[in-house]
């Protein structure tokens, strides 16, 4: 068990070192990013491209590409809330809403699973269709009415509330990021990702239902994006098509930067995780630092280029064939 | 029928099917609502597809040696605010400056890829934010109007050939010079070679990061190209405005025009049709009756097919 | 150990393919404990015979017996769970995952409602630990596979394939398909080891096309040609030669043409002097002239590969000097070193060696352009024209330039592969890595000759050959490397030939 434990652990090293540099540098610039109020702050903004990056980690490290979770949490987000206590429409299913939207989520990835495994067609062109029709999805459902908010006091607050000192959005975050972890080294389903990043053809040769295994794959990650989703419609409560733009250019570098290869196979929930907070963390502090917010695009690809430069530094060869 | 007659016989389907899926839709339209399809509508259609067109082509180079190139509608979004800048004080040299420094900043992402080995797709993902931010600080987030030497570039969009802007035959003249170069030159014939198989183009001799850094520095000199597209036709350039959002379109016409995403594999020719066909998507939703508002499902969906339907498939591969 | 119980019983086993019979009515049976050896040129139906017995692909007609009960495999799965474990000829393992989860990977599935479920590590190292046990083999179930050395790996391969459910009662059959085409000499002996260990519990069938090797292990020998089986003999009653002719005898073969060896005179085309690089040969010092053949023999790990890769600039030297035509070179490069008039046949064809996805007349013409030129542009004429000259010197089949070079046959591909070499204007150096990997016994005479073909027409030739006999047969000069050194060097044209067992104890 501690084998196993070590395993998930292994090799984030200079990933905690840079977040820790980061927590002093920026303590040090603005002593309110150490604040209490500031640390529940950052775990509020990790935990929607936590929740997806767990997703989207699973899909890369089985050599594909997901990048349809902006589109599917536009179209979960307007779901669940024209179905929620809102503003737009006199409906309320409550739990029904939940059921409505994670469902919509799952049957959006289990459709692009299907198409990618069984037609064919390349990840990276469904998913990029699948973006769309999220999107396109959450824009009929918007239409041409109002603005879409909660109504509902508790709901909308639940997200920023605490439990145990944490915000809840972190706390649900943090429950994804762990079950995926655990699935990823104590099932034969995270296993079977592993292997068939590693190497399809033997995969399949040896018997591996390669086939539904990417289905299930994808459906997992639309039913996380659309939990993101929710959450993030929660957190602003109103409703909106765009909920979650911008969010692929942090869940990617962010699972680039924590060490999970694009190629497939190589690298972890975990890795991915501090990932995900070395951005977080990094924007927030230069936000705290005074640093226009304009810059945040620029920095983040800054230091995704820097970070994926250095990985691939001492790897170089003359041989080596980068994509 | 033997193998190779069969192989001829997929192969000329995929060179034909960009242009036949682009026909299908025109039929569908003219059936349904053919006034969409008079000079007015020529010149709407190739207007809004000369920047995807552009993006598109240099994408499809891109994507033929295997790589992908996120940054280059960044690269066209800053060269059209830079030139909406310097187009008054410095007039059409500007054009030339600005096309070298695009260019320059292509031929720096293909450096990277090429000598650090990272993956083109996170390193682009990494330009792209860079650039977009270059792009917000140069413009000052507001929308720069070209006050004067306008005519200078605006000519591109007001000049009309068959009803087409120039900036389209521009485009079109791009894509045969690129079919060209792949289908004649050594140069050409590397970089397919790179995009098949780069290990057996190393042990080939293949200058695999020269064709690396060619290759995107012709991704940003096209994008440069876009850059001009989206000023004359708006006579103004911004980062929310026209051309703000044509990295995805850019990628979907490369694809739709039958460019392969695992390299290898693209005929700039059948990209020209690849970028119509994405362009008239929106005037073919409206021709249908579908609000404006199923547009982005309607694309999604049309990606999807186009290029289920185009794939050439082997049995045993691996798709990823 | 031998007794009389069929493990294996084929009974007229047919496969086609359009109208060529790939395997025309096939009976064979396999006793327990027995190693029998299957041999026949490429194309003879051996790998859809192994096929249909690893459930992949399905007969047209006939039946298989296992341990007397008439079975129907739908899929590998099913193959493997009658006993029938195969190890393919390239490693088959998943490097990022352990030994165990390789060993267990297709157990796990066995069990059905769980393929989703839970994986049990404790159990899953246990249960490798004891088929490790079993075989013999001393490697932790929880070593990731990435992390072993080649040899490890195929006894991974190994402890997978004869890793039947003890409980019922299966015997396990073996299938080993050429697993020493990429092992050297030493590597080779104890995997000889281990199969006579196997046959204390399994039965073997053994794949090669070493044909002493399968004199050496096997029990039978039975031969394949044309997808009908036309030998079935035991290993005692028949000779190499016997063999041979039974693999091709309705092919016309070339008399080996008997080269003059000529003495080593003059400048070389390339020297090398001290030539190190860290971890993988060091101070290597050798020479090779026009017209004259190198090998370099060596095992696995001898750096002979890494060597070749130094010459032809593909990997750098950390130290050491480099001479072509006698002068220094510096900056080596695979550019550069083309540019000099050398030229690498690497060992891995597909991946290295070729654009598969390529026509044959575009990879003959990736190197040297300079003649198909029409100003700056190539011209698709003379492209044309030059391919179809080659693949009318060199014999390739099918005669069409057109068709991506994938489509061929593996020979005809190293033909190719060769003529894209063949094109330079001044051809100095050749340098061939395992030139004849995976090639029959026709195509390896072809592409043997043109090797020879090549030297005498003033090319240096130095060689990775597959064997011992491959490099006494070919070669003027044998240097063998150990550990990265060289260990000794044999001039045939002044010393005459060395004996087989004093190279290979210069080896190890």
């Amino acid at each position: 068990m501690q084998d196993h434990l070590s395993k998930i652990w292994k090799g984030p090293i200079g990933l905690i070192a840079s977040i820790a540099v980061l927590i002093l540098l920026f303590s040090v610039l603005n002593p309110r990013f150490a604040s209490v109020e500031n640390l529940q702050n950052v775990l509020f903004q990790v935990s929607v491209p936590l929740i997806i990056l767990v997703g989207t980690s699973m899909v890369i490290l089985m050599g594909s590409i997901d990048l349809s979770a902006q589109g599917v949490m536009g179209a979960a987000g307007m779901t669940w809330i024209l179905l929620s206590p809102n503003t737009r429409l006199e409906i309320d299913l409550g739990i029904w809403a939940w059921v409505a939207a994670l469902g919509l989520g799952l049957l959006l990835g289990l459709a692009t699973g299907v198409i990618y495994a069984k037609l064919r067609v390349p990840s990276f062109v469904v998913t990029l269709g699948t973006w769309y029709v999220g999107l396109g999805i959450g824009i009929i459902l918007y239409g041409n009415g109002m603005l879409p908010s909660l109504t509902d006091e508790a709901l909308a607050r639940w997200p920023t509330r605490l439990t145990l000192g944490l915000p809840n959005s972190f706390w649900l975050a943090a429950f994804v990021a762990v079950a995926g972890a655990l699935v990823m080294q104590f099932t034969h389903l995270g296993r079977g990702i592993l292997a068939i990043g590693n190497n399809e053809l033997i995969a399949r040769s040896s018997g591996l239902p390669v086939s539904l295994m990417k289905v299930s794959v994808f459906g997992l990650a639309g039913l996380l994006s659309a939990l993101a989703g929710i959450l993030a419609t929660m957190q602003l409560g109103s409703g909106s098509p765009d909920i979650g733009n911008g969010q692929l250019f942090t869940v990617i570098p962010a699972a680039v930067i924590g060490g999970t290869a694009l190629s497939g196979g190589e690298g972890g929930m975990m890795r991915s995780t501090l990932g995900v907070f070395l951005l977080i963390i990094l924007n927030n502090g230069l936000v705290l630092a005074g640093i226009n917010p304009d810059y945040q695009s620029g920095v983040f690809g800054a230091i995704l280029i820097v970070a994926i430069v250095a990985v691939a530094w001492p790897e170089r060869s003359r041989l080596k064939v980068a994509k | 029928m033997n193998l190779p007659a069969k192989l001829r016989e997929m192969a000329s389907w995929h060179t034909m099917s960009p242009l036949l899926v682009f026909l299908a839709m025109l039929l569908t339209v003219s059936v349904l609502n053919s006034a969409y399809l008079g000079p007015l509508g020529i010149s709407i259609v190739t207007a809004s597809a000369a920047p995807i067109l552009l993006v598109a082509l240099g994408q499809a180079m891109v994507l033929n040696i295997g790589s992908i190139d996120l940054s280059n509608a960044a690269i066209s979004l800053l060269g059209s605010i830079l030139l909406a800048l310097a187009l008054p004080s410095l007039g059409i040299g500007s054009l030339l400056a600005i096309l070298l420094l695009l260019t320059l900043i292509g031929a720096i992402n293909g450096a990277i890829v090429a000598y650090t080995q990272v993956p083109s797709f996170a390193l682009t993902l990494g330009t792209l934010g860079i650039l977009q931010t270059a792009a917000l600080v140069a413009s000052g987030a507001e929308t720069i109007y070209v006050s004067e030497n306008r005519e200078l570039v605006t000519m591109f969009y007001t000049y009309k050939l068959a009803n087409a802007p120039l900036t389209f035959w521009i485009g079109v003249a791009v894509a045969v010079l690129y079919w060209f170069v792949l289908r004649f030159t050594v140069l050409g014939q590397n970089m397919t070679a790179v995009g098949k198989n780069e290990t057996g183009a190393i042990f080939s001799a293949v200058p695999n990061r020269l064709v690396k850094i060619v290759t995107f520095a012709i991704s940003g000199f096209t994008g440069g190209l876009a850059g001009l597209s989206i000023v004359a036709q708006a006579g103004s350039a911004s980062t929310s405005g026209l051309g703000s959002n044509l990295l995805l379109p850019g990628i979907a016409a490369a694809l739709v025009g039958g460019t392969s995403i695992s390299g290898g594999l693209t005929n700039p020719i059948n990209v020209v049709f690849g970028a119509l066909t994405v362009a008239f998507v929106p005037i073919a939703i409206q021709a249908i009756g579908a609000g404006a508002e199923a547009q982005s499902l309607v694309y999604g969906i049309f990606i999807i097919l186009v290029v289920a339907l185009t794939t050439a498939r082997t049995r045993d591969a691996v798709i990823k | 150990m031998t007794d009389h119980h069929a493990v294996l019983k084929l009974t007229d086993i047919s496969r086609s393919f359009g109208t060529i019979k790939a395997v025309n009515s096939v009976s064979l049976e396999i006793r327990r404990g027995e190693v029998v050896g299957l041999v026949g040129e490429n194309g003879a139906g051996k790998s859809t015979l192994l096929k249909i017995l690893a459930g992949i692909e399905r007969p047209d007609s006939g039946q298989i017996e296992i341990n007397g009960k008439r079975v129907n495999f739908r899929g590998p799965n099913d193959a493997f769970k009658a006993g029938v474990g195969v190890v393919h000829q390239e490693q088959s393992l998943f490097t990022n995952l352990t030994v165990a989860e390789n060993i267990d990977k297709q157990n796990s599935n066995r069990r059905g409602l769980s393929r989703f479920g839970i994986q049990h590590w404790s159990r899953l190292n246990r249960e490798a630990a004891a088929v490790l046990d079993k075989i013999g083999v001393k490697l932790s179930p929880k070593a990731i596979v990435g992390d072993l050395s080649f040899v490890d790996r195929q006894m991974v391969e190994i402890a997978r394939a004869v890793c039947v459910d003890p409980g019922a009662g299966v015997t396990p059959l073996v299938i080993l398909d050429e697993p020493t085409a990429v092992l050297e000499q030493a590597e080779t002996e104890v995997l000889e080891r281990e199969i006579r260990n196997l046959r204390r519990f399994a039965s073997v069938i053994f794949v090669s096309h070493r044909l002493d090797e399968i004199l050496r292990i096997c029990d039978r020998v039975v031969v394949m040609r044309s997808g009908k089986l036309v030998s079935d003999r035991l290993t005692r009653d028949i000779t190499k030669d016997d063999l041979f002719i039974s693999m091709v005898d309705d092919v016309a073969i070339a008399p080996h043409r008997s080269r003059s060896r000529p003495r080593a005179s003059g400048n070389p085309a390339i020297s090398v002097r001290g030539l190190s690089r860290k971890g993988r040969f060091k101070d290597i010092s050798f020479s090779a002239h026009r017209g004259r053949i190198v090998a370099l023999v060596g095992t696995n790990g001898s750096g002979r590969g890494a060597l070749a890769r130094s010459l032809f600039g593909a990997e750098a030297h950390d130290r050491g000097t480099i001479e072509v035509n006698g002068k220094p070179v510096s900056g080596w490069s695979i550019g550069r070193a083309v540019a000099a008039g050398l030229a690498y046949v690497p060992a891995e064809r597909k991946t290295e060696g070729m654009i598969g996805g390529f026509s044959a007349a575009r990879n003959v013409a990736l190197v040297h352009h300079d003649a198909l030129k029409t100003g700056h542009f190539l011209s698709p004429g003379r492209l044309a024209r030059l391919a179809q000259t080659w693949f009318d010197r060199l014999d390739v089949k099918p005669n069409n330039i057109d068709l991506p070079l994938s489509q061929f046959s593996g020979g005809n591909q190293q033909k190719v592969v060769l003529a894209k070499w063949l094109t330079s204007p001044d051809l100095k150096v050749l340098i061939l890595d395992h030139p004849l990997r995976g090639l029959d016994v026709g195509a390896s005479q072809a592409v043997n000759h043109q090797i020879r073909r090549a030297c005498d027409e003033g090319a240096a030739v130095i060689m990775i050959p597959d064997t011992i006999e491959e490099a006494l047969e070919m070669a003027d000069e044998i240097l063998v490397m150990r550990d990265g050194e060289l260990s000794a060097r044999h001039d045939l044209t002044v010393q005459g030939t060395p004996a087989i067992q004093d190279i290979m104890a210069e080896m190890v």
